[in-house]
């Protein structure tokens, strides 16, 4: 197994971290679905309010991708499209039947799974909706079917705040993870990559057969597929790679397994405003305020739909993002110090030795949503190099985005880059730039160009 | 105060009476409590420091250089007095230089920001005082006037303000004196306090006898090693003293503000290049090329210059590998400056000068190798 040690980047010292144990959320009377969670979509709605859907019912397909079906995730009835701007459609809400009904589709055995061939597996994952699921670098989006990757990344290390322990969450139900494993191979002509921790001792992982296993050690974002992309396959114009979740994988195989669109997910509960901080067995489209139905949350909260570095902010009424794994709830708001800029800052967190917090003993600290700085021009400190294990240069393609310089941007790799890998430059620079905006403006700008 | 700001705040946001001033409003608000802006999108967290912390660390870094210069400068004019007159003494010829140019800096600052709309930045916070501790303590004020607004407007604004700027502006302020006052500020002469002496400076000593040994020059009129190092020898204000100046060094260095690649390049391009010159000292009278390197590292702006100019992270090379360029580039051109161009006994603020105009040119080449290495590796 090859291995690669990254030094650059950091851990946060979080407070609020979530306990190693699952506990299975109670089912909910609504599941949302949302057309936002998918980047650059097209929705057009397929079912309308009154209407009843089965687990497994198409919901929406996106127009300029017509074979992509987005389903429901229960059964019940369809209590309400709810419109935004522009008729722009930004939930789908599902009240569940006591007795819900699932779409059944066709049941694989292992022997019968073997032999399907790749266009097989491409048209029975789009048909049951669950195609989604996997996404392409670059640019983060549903992964085109019609174009076939050089690689597929599974990172089964994450190390994002609060993410949750991949053995954990396989542990108890990994039926299908190899099935996926093995399906997923047959999806391109290249490799398929594991990304597991050094001291993984979990058989389903360490042990994965029909891919290249790759362990991944560091401090954060070494967990994150982008880095492993880079390090392993790195992309250039033109390339495409598609990656999706250990979960996912496991959803895969059991789609094929028992012929029922997967209807579960584990997430990680984390952040100091909730009183309970755990892994939760939840439906896929749960709401915030359902999944923190069984916890006292002190206002004012800012919860996250993801890590604290790279989630979205939503509202408790809002579902999960698609994609989430992990729920962040920390405090909303900041503090104004007096004469903030002079004091020793005992009580600071910094990655910069400027706060003498840095020479206390180090404990989890419960951040809060303020900016802490003005913002400012570049100044270039090399606090954003300190934090990026990549071999590329951040100022420089920051200011080549700003530029609108298409080639330089090429040039410098932003096929490479996800917003989410340049979370900790955002979290450390000085002059306090978007940078997460910045990275995700020159993807759009280049994919919208290129 | 809190509630004072928060009730005329309206007065300076869109559409208020004083909208124009919106920036002076930042500033005072921001100086006296932290900023209360939240994140708008991920990251939801962000680290503590902000551009208002850091220009901080550099002027607490610059504490020792300042109390030094304090008392240096009415010990140049009369050693046999008392630590705490000398001191006074030095505070009431140096504190209205310091004063004039922050309220010039300050004044330019705020007006650019306002006809520019932009925040009033935290940079003049140390261009104001890095601009009086390179002059002579005997420039007149209307000088550090003239000075201050070269230098923060042709050497900054112009470009844009803090972040844009090509030259470190102290130095374009130096600079400018240096050549269109040479009397005032030649670098070898009128450098104490004294009405109608003057006294030279250790470097104009070694380089003035052609054909004598740097160093004998220097210990021939009563100047030491020790006496550099510490720095009880005229110049300019802030810049005699190598051990305060050394200080300031540990801090940037510790808390990671200023480049230490910059710091150590410098350093040993000086030395490498002051190895050469001394090799090559016998085939020449010039007096300066047989000046060992720790000779160099005290006399003169060269140890400021390395500390606190050459280290501004916005004018200076933004590559790792280009800031060692950068380094190297300016400690050689120094000692060439300084031994082979009589005019210019002082070569640091020149080398910094001419390593900030190169190192654009500098990134320039490492971000080209570093595409290039890119290109192969996705050749593999």
């Amino acid at each position: 197994m090859n291995h690669i040690q990254l030094k650059k980047g950091h851990d946060l010292r979080i407070a609020g971290k979530p306990e190693c144990r699952i506990q299975v959320a109670a089912n909910p009377a609504e599941l949302k679905v949302s057309p936002l969670n998918f980047p650059k979509i097209k929705p057009r709605i397929l079912v309308k309010a009154g209407d009843s859907v089965q687990i497994g019912t198409p919901l929406f397909y996106d127009k300029l991708l017509p074979l992509i079906l987005h389903v429901s995730p229960g059964g019940g009835t369809v209590s309400e499209i709810k419109l935004g701007a522009r008729r722009r459609v930004e939930e789908i809400a599902i009240t569940l039947d006591s007795n819900e009904k699932a779409v059944q589709h066709p049941v694989f055995s292992e022997d019968k799974l073997s032999k399907l061939k790749g266009q097989d597996i491409r048209d029975h994952l789009l048909k049951t909706g669950l195609w989604p699921v996997i996404r392409q670098r670059p640019f983060s989006k549903i992964a085109n079917p019609d174009v076939p990757p050089k690689a597929i990344f599974i990172s089964a290390m994450p190390t994002a705040p609060f993410a949750a322990n991949q053995a954990t969450i396989l542990e108890d139900d990994s039926g299908g993870f190899q099935a996926g494993l093995d399906l997923l191979s047959k999806l391109t002509p290249g490799k398929v990559h594991l990304v597991i921790h050094p001291q993984e001792n979990f058989p389903a992982l360490k042990n994965a057969k029909n891919v290249t296993v790759t362990s991944f050690a560091g401090p954060h974002p070494a967990g994150n597929v982008g880095i492993h992309i880079h390090h392993l396959d790195p992309l250039q114009a033109g390339e495409v790679v598609w990656y999706l979740s250990a979960q996912d994988v496991n959803a895969i195989g059991k789609l094929f397994l028992t012929g029922i669109f997967p209807q579960y997910k584990i997430i990680a509960l984390g952040g100091s405003n909730v009183s309970k901080q755990h892994y939760l067995k939840i439906r896929r489209g749960s709401t915030v305020a359902h999944l923190l139905k069984d916890n006292t949350v002190s206002e004012p909260a800012r919860y996250i739909s993801g890590d604290v570095l790279g989630g979205t902010k939503i509202l408790p009424s809002q579902c999960l993002g698609y994609y989430d794994e992990i729920l962040s709830v920390i405090p909303e708001g900041t503090i104004r110090r007096v004469m903030g800029w002079a004091a020793a800052g005992f009580d600071r967190y910094s990655l910069s030795p400027t706060f003498l917090s840095n020479l206390t003993p180090r404990k989890d600290f419960s951040f809060d949503t303020g900016r802490n700085g003005s913002l400012r021009a570049i100044v270039p400190f090399g606090s954003l190099e300190a934090v990026l294990p990549m071999d590329i240069m951040p100022t420089f393609l920051i200011k080549a985005i700003l530029a609108r310089d298409f080639e330089e941007m090429e040039n410098l790799g932003i096929y490479e880059c996800d917003p989410e890998d340049f979370a900790l430059c955002a979290f450390a620079d000085v002059s306090k730039m978007e940078i997460c905006e910045i990275i995700q403006d020159g993807l759009d700008f280049v994919e919208a160009e290129g | 105060m809190r509630k004072f700001l928060a009730r005329v705040k309206p007065q300076f946001e869109e559409g208020g009476k004083y909208e124009k001033y919106y920036p002076l409003f930042e500033m005072v608000d921001t100086f006296a409590f932290s900023i209360g802006t939240l994140t708008p999108r991920a990251p939801h967290v962000r680290d503590a420091i902000d551009l208002k912390r850091a220009m901080s660390v550099v002027v607490i870094a610059l504490i020792p250089a300042i109390m030094f210069s304090f008392f240096n400068v009415g010990y140049q004019e009369d050693p046999t007095r008392s630590i705490l007159i000398n001191f006074l003494v030095g505070f009431k010829q140096v504190m209205p230089i310091i004063i004039v140019s922050y309220a010039v800096g300050g004044f330019w600052e705020v007006l650019f920001a306002i006809t520019r709309k932009h925040d009033i930045n935290e940079g003049f916070l140390v261009t104001g005082i890095l601009v009086p501790l390179v002059m002579p303590p005997t420039v007149p004020l209307w000088m550090v006037v003239i000075a201050t607004s070269f230098g923060i407007v042709i050497g900054k604004e112009i470009f844009g303000g803090t972040g844009y700027n090509i030259f470190n502006p102290a130095l374009v302020a130096r600079a400018f004196l240096f050549f269109a006052y040479p009397a005032a500020i030649s670098g070898d002469q009128v450098w104490t306090t004294i009405d109608g002496v003057s006294k030279a400076t250790p470097l104009a000593i070694a380089a003035g006898t052609p054909g004598g040994q740097g160093v004998e020059l220097l210990h021939q009129s009563g100047v030491s090693f020790w006496d550099m190092f510490i720095g009880l020898i005229p110049g300019s204000i802030g810049e005699t003293s190598t051990l305060a100046i050394a200080l300031g060094a540990i801090l940037l260095l510790i808390t990671r503000i200023a480049s230490w690649r910059v710091m150590l390049g410098i350093l040993l391009g000086m030395i490498g290049m002051a190895l050469i010159t001394n090799g090559i000292a016998g085939a020449s009278d010039n007096p300066m090329l047989s000046l060992p390197p720790h000779y160099h590292l005290v006399m003169g702006g060269f140890a400021f210059g390395l500390v606190f100019m050459a280290t501004d992270p916005v004018s200076c090379a933004q590559t790792d590998t280009g800031r060692w360029i950068y380094g190297l580039l300016i400690g050689m051109l120094s000692v060439v400056i300084r031994s082979l161009n009589p005019a210019f006994p002082e070569g640091m603020m020149l080398a910094i000068l001419l390593g900030n105009a190169f190192a654009p040119l500098i990134d320039y080449f490492v971000l080209r190798a570093h595409i290039k290495r890119r290109k192969k590796r996705y050749a593999q």
